[in-house]
């Protein structure tokens, strides 16, 4: 054990190994240091000083960020001389910030509020002195500078510079005229420059997406993962009265560290989409009658129990349980099943290993080869017309596939969006978005990450999962689950790629359960 | 320095600073430092030696003299208040205004300056371009009041009837 380090942090005893900084140790003793320059994932410059403690036997505080624990280290967070250096540095930040909290972005999710509320001083002592003013600068595509609201903590610097390697931020001047510059030929153009947004401590960079879109207290935050390619970078999704308005990331020091790309964060329009299915629609004489799902699930499990060659059109973003569960139908018959791969630029992340917007822009390859969509899309679509039925599960249908749909003996979409393209079919299902259901994905390097439901789903819209599974039993009498947890349970004590794991042994960061793969579904 | 290097520095503004001596006086240097970053500070005062003030055409190429990126550079550049990020006069004075010199006049000093210069205000450039006024503290003459520095000449004991005397050596 002599690579661990014995240390006492605010009276609680802890032992951490050897090179950990206080501020570190001290999350492990439950303490918070509050800083502001310090950040995980970026080097440490301790400019901003407001993480000094008072370690016992030291002369002086010490910046928690940098200095590393000794053993029987005495250091108090919270004591009178700790506190005492931190309001000083408050009242230093606060000298030249803005008090319009009321109408900053930031409020209620901004560190300097925070802090001076804990600890801060009650009042100002230079309020016969003028404010610094600098004019708001446009900083890229999607962000703004408040340079007023800047506590020059240079996390963003350290960001473009350590981890994009692309400096393109700087601090220009010095004292109390310092401000974060910009080269201005090359603004934040990064593709995964947006992150400073977040990394800002302040609300001094904002995004101009969300700028005054909603106050950060009228948000309802869920767990998810970024459906945007199949490197299943976990976000949060904020939604205001049940509208997706922000994607944030989440931290996953294995996947994605603190960070999402521009791409991932700006698509999450269609998730509020109005143009959707919301109730089963059967073809009766010619035209399409919506109905109840006693009628659609008996009308699904008759098409597919008739069937004996069936072609699965699936999205690479359906969920493992729906991509499982829809292969299931088929079950009897032979099967021809693809997932649609959208394909794009890569754009790596430099300062972070394994870490990009991958070509591959969805997020359930994996997912999709592990529960046997083992065709090509080119060769599905062949397949189609000669095929006794055609399941389409929530995939984009361009106008050439449509009318190789229109060619099949027999048709059905489990769908989200209407459009006349899948009018074709003789069953209309309408199921829940990503935003809309529970579900997994599993990314390229086989793990396996929970989502959630962020969202109501519209009108009679449920899962594809619960869908095949209902058709499923009314065909072959097998039972159905009735939750996610149970879906998933069900498909991984059947696929061996899945492990036998359930939803309690996924967590917050998602279980490793296939070596990484360049698979067959790519 | 003062006399050739500023008689020089007006001529091909937009041509390369980094070109000939001045080249091969910066890569002389460069021995001398463990890193052609630590050559920044020289490298911007041979800039602004040659053109009398550091554009942001000049960062962009010191950057890509030394193998850095023009933010960082611009971000140093504006860290130091001799660097001169707009332009200034053929001539630069510098007239002390700290408590010792303030004491034996040295305003009205700057105030005979300011009027036979004709820049008006402190910081401000004369209409022909001759000269450029500023502020400084302490020069380091407390005994000598009033040190003014002009481009690199020092001058100490300047009273008010001397002015005239020192400007005209600066054409």
């Amino acid at each position: 054990m002599s690579d661990l380090v014995n240390v006492t942090i605010d009276g609680v005893a802890v032992a951490v190994p050897k090179g950990t900084t206080i501020i570190e140790a001290a999350k492990q003793a439950g303490v918070l240091v509050p800083h502001y320059c310090y950040h995980p994932s970026l080097p440490s410059p301790a400019v901003c000083r407001m993480c000094l403690v008072d370690v016992e036997k030291a002369p002086k505080l010490l910046p928690a960020c940098v200095t590393t624990v000794a053993e029987g280290n005495v250091i108090n967070v919270n004591n009178e001389k700790s506190k005492k250096a931190r309001e000083s540095v408050l009242e230093f930040l606060l000298i030249n910030h803005p008090l319009d909290c009321p109408i900053c972005d930031q409020a209620g999710e901004c560190e300097l509020q925070d802090y001076v509320f804990q600890e801060g001083r009650a009042n100002t002592r230079y309020g016969d002195y003028a404010k610094r003013f600098n004019p708001v600068e446009d900083f890229g595509p999607d962000v703004l500078y408040v340079a007023n609201r800047c506590i020059l903590c240079t996390r963003c610097v350290r960001f473009m510079e350590s981890v994009a390697d692309e400096p393109v931020l700087n601090v220009s001047e010095r004292g109390d005229r310092a401000f974060i510059g910009i080269d201005p030929d090359h603004l934040l153009t990064h593709p995964w420059s947006g992150n400073v947004v977040d990394l800002c401590p302040v609300g001094s960079l904002i995004s101009k997406d969300f700028l005054h879109k909603a106050r950060a207290w009228d948000l309802d935050k869920t767990a998810s993962i970024c459906p945007g390619c199949t490197q299943g970078c976990n976000t949060m999704i904020d939604t205001r009265d049940d509208i997706v308005v922000r994607l944030r990331p989440r931290a996953n020091l294995e996947v994605n560290r603190h960070f999402i790309c521009d791409t991932g964060r700006a698509d999450y329009r269609w998730m509020n989409r109005g143009d959707r299915i919301e109730a089963p629609l059967v073809r009766e004489g010619g035209k399409l009658i919506p109905t109840d799902w006693d009628h659609a699930l008996a009308r699904l499990a008759e098409l597919t129990r008739g069937a004996r060659s069936i072609v699965i059109l699936a999205s690479g973003r359906a969920s493992t349980e729906s991509l499982g569960f829809v292969r299931r139908l088929a079950d009897h018959g032979t099967v021809t099943a693809a997932v649609k791969v959208p394909l794009g630029t890569e754009a790596p992340l430099a300062g972070v290993p394994n870490l990009a917007l991958r070509k591959e822009r969805a997020p359930n390859l994996d997912g999709a080869r592990l529960a046997g969509y083992a065709a090509t899309w080119a060769g599905a679509l062949a397949a189609a017309p000669g095929a006794d039925l055609v399941l389409v599960l929530d995939a984009d249908i361009d106008d050439a596939e449509a009318a190789t749909l229109a060619r099949a003996r027999s048709a059905v979409v489990i769908g989200t969006v209407d459009d006349d393209r899948i009018h074709c079919a003789n069953l209309l299902l309408p199921t829940t978005n990503m935003a809309e259901e529970n579900g997994t994905y599993v990314n390229r390097d086989g793990r396996v990450q929970r989502y959630y439901q962020a969202k109501a789903a519209p009108g009679m819209a449920r899962p594809a999962w619960w869908i095949a599974a209902e058709a499923g039993h009314l065909a072959t009498g097998a039972s159905a689950p009735k939750t996610a947890a149970a879906a998933f349970a069900t498909l991984s004590s059947s696929m061996p790629g899945l492990g036998g794991l359930t939803y309690a042994d996924l967590g917050h960061t998602g279980r490793v359960v296939s070596p990484a793969t360049t698979g067959a579904a790519r | 320095m003062s006399g050739t290097a500023h008689a020089a520095r007006h001529d091909a503004p937009d041509q390369p600073v980094f070109v000939g001596q001045v080249k091969d006086k910066l890569e002389a240097l460069f021995p001398s430092y463990p890193t052609r970053m630590a050559c920044l500070l020289p490298a911007l005062w041979m800039v602004q030696e040659a053109r009398g003030w550091i554009s942001p055409d000049a960062i962009a190429e010191v950057a890509t003299v030394l193998g850095l990126t023009p933010a960082y550079v611009r971000g140093v550049a504006t860290f130091y208040t001799m660097y001169h990020l707009h332009p200034v006069g053929r001539h630069f004075i510098q007239v002390c205004g700290t408590s010792p010199c303030h004491l034996c006049g040295s305003d009205e000093v700057m105030k005979a300056i300011l009027q036979q210069t004709g820049c008006g205000e402190v910081g401000a450039t004369s209409p022909d371009d001759r000269f450029t006024v500023i502020e400084v503290e302490c020069l380091g003459a407390c005994g000598f009041a009033t040190p003014i520095l002009v481009d690199d000449d020092f001058h100490d004991s300047v009273t008010p009837e001397r002015v005239a005397g020192v400007l005209a050596r600066y054409p």
